[in-house]
């Protein structure tokens, strides 16, 4: 990341602000995983994926793309807490590590997203694993947000993907 | 004991709800991970319960819904889903879902949910306090 700049409170943070409790809420209660740390709320010029990113797009009236990433070593961790012991196959890890990062970032972000501007109904798309993802340039006309956790078995990465116009005029988004 | 079939595309969540029904005394007599596997398995067997994820790549879980009804209306569906506030829990309900769970699953959720659309399942110390 770079030239980061922080966001202030405008529609972008009421929209993210209850994703990012409830990552932390969804760890600490459901995982039993502690969050030592959460980032600023920032909008850096680019961002580095982590290898393990799930993608879930929004319709409605706001139209966003919504990352979680997750280091190895904590993704191992919620597939050991989701499977609870039981046996995994050697033919079902990868399928069992993809649909546990679904799983959750799907559960955050189901539970939590909600519309600020107008309070209709935003849905949610299935999500989507990005395997081994690399880095996101921001053009002219887009804008990211980015928020990082950090555990005590690595980061959790959330960002949202979209229109700068969309995060100027209706998320009434501004930086300082 | 209910005949279950799991309708889910993420096979943690089938193999966890699975477990769950287990648990709860509940047999499992199929798993489909998308819409047409669960339309088919219904055309040729009769679950008593089915438990259906709402948001699957392709036919979603309103969609299966009302295929599933036009099979048999007496199938009994239990929507599981993340969403909490918006229309989906709505519609899936006015298609004829009878009840829903929202994520993260667990087995007293669908221990409550069962519950509810089947009394005869409740467990005897809360039978007795009603």
């Amino acid at each position: 990341m770079n030239d980061e700049t922080e966001v202030i409170h405008t529609y972008t943070k009421d929209l993210l602000l209850p994703i990012v409790k409830r990552v932390k809420s969804y760890f600490e209660e459901e995982m039993k995983i502690d969050i030592f740390n959460t980032s600023e709320i920032t909008s850096p010029k680019n961002i580095h994926l982590k290898k393990n990113t799930i993608m879930i797009g929004t319709s409605g009236s706001i139209k966003l793309i919504i990352t979680l990433g997750y280091d190895d070593l904590l993704l191992s961790k919620l597939v050991e807490v989701f499977v609870n012991g039981d046996e995994i196959e050697d033919a079902d890890v990868d399928e069992i590590n993809n649909s546990v990062a679904c799983e959750i970032s799907n559960t955050i972000i189901g539970n939590a997203i909600n519309n600020p501007v107008d309070k209709s109904d935003i849905y949610i798309t299935p999500p989507v694993m990005v395997s081994e993802a690399k880095t996101l340039y921001k053009d002219k006309h887009s804008k990211f947000i980015y928020v990082s956790f950090v555990t005590k078995y690595g980061e959790i990465q959330l960002t949202a993907v979209g229109p700068k116009e969309q995060f100027e005029e209706k998320l009434d988004f501004k930086e300082i | 004991m209910l005949k279950v079939l799991i309708v889910d595309d993420s096979l943690i969540m089938r193999r966890n709800i699975k477990k769950y029904m287990s648990s709860l005394g509940h047999n499992i007599i199929g798993e489909a991970k998308n819409a047409n596997e669960a339309l088919d398995f219904c055309k040729d067997n009769k679950p008593d319960l089915i438990t259906m994820d709402v948001a699957m790549p392709g036919m979603n879980g309103l969609d299966v819904i009302k295929k599933i009804k036009d099979i048999s209306k007496y199938f009994t569906i239990i929507m599981v889903t993340s969403y909490g506030k918006n229309q989906i829990v709505k519609k899936a309900l006015q298609e004829g879902a009878q009840g829903y769970i929202l994520k993260p699953v667990t087995a007293e959720k669908l221990y409550e949910s069962i519950s509810k659309i089947y009394p005869e399942y409740k467990n005897e110390e809360e039978s007795e306090e009603e």
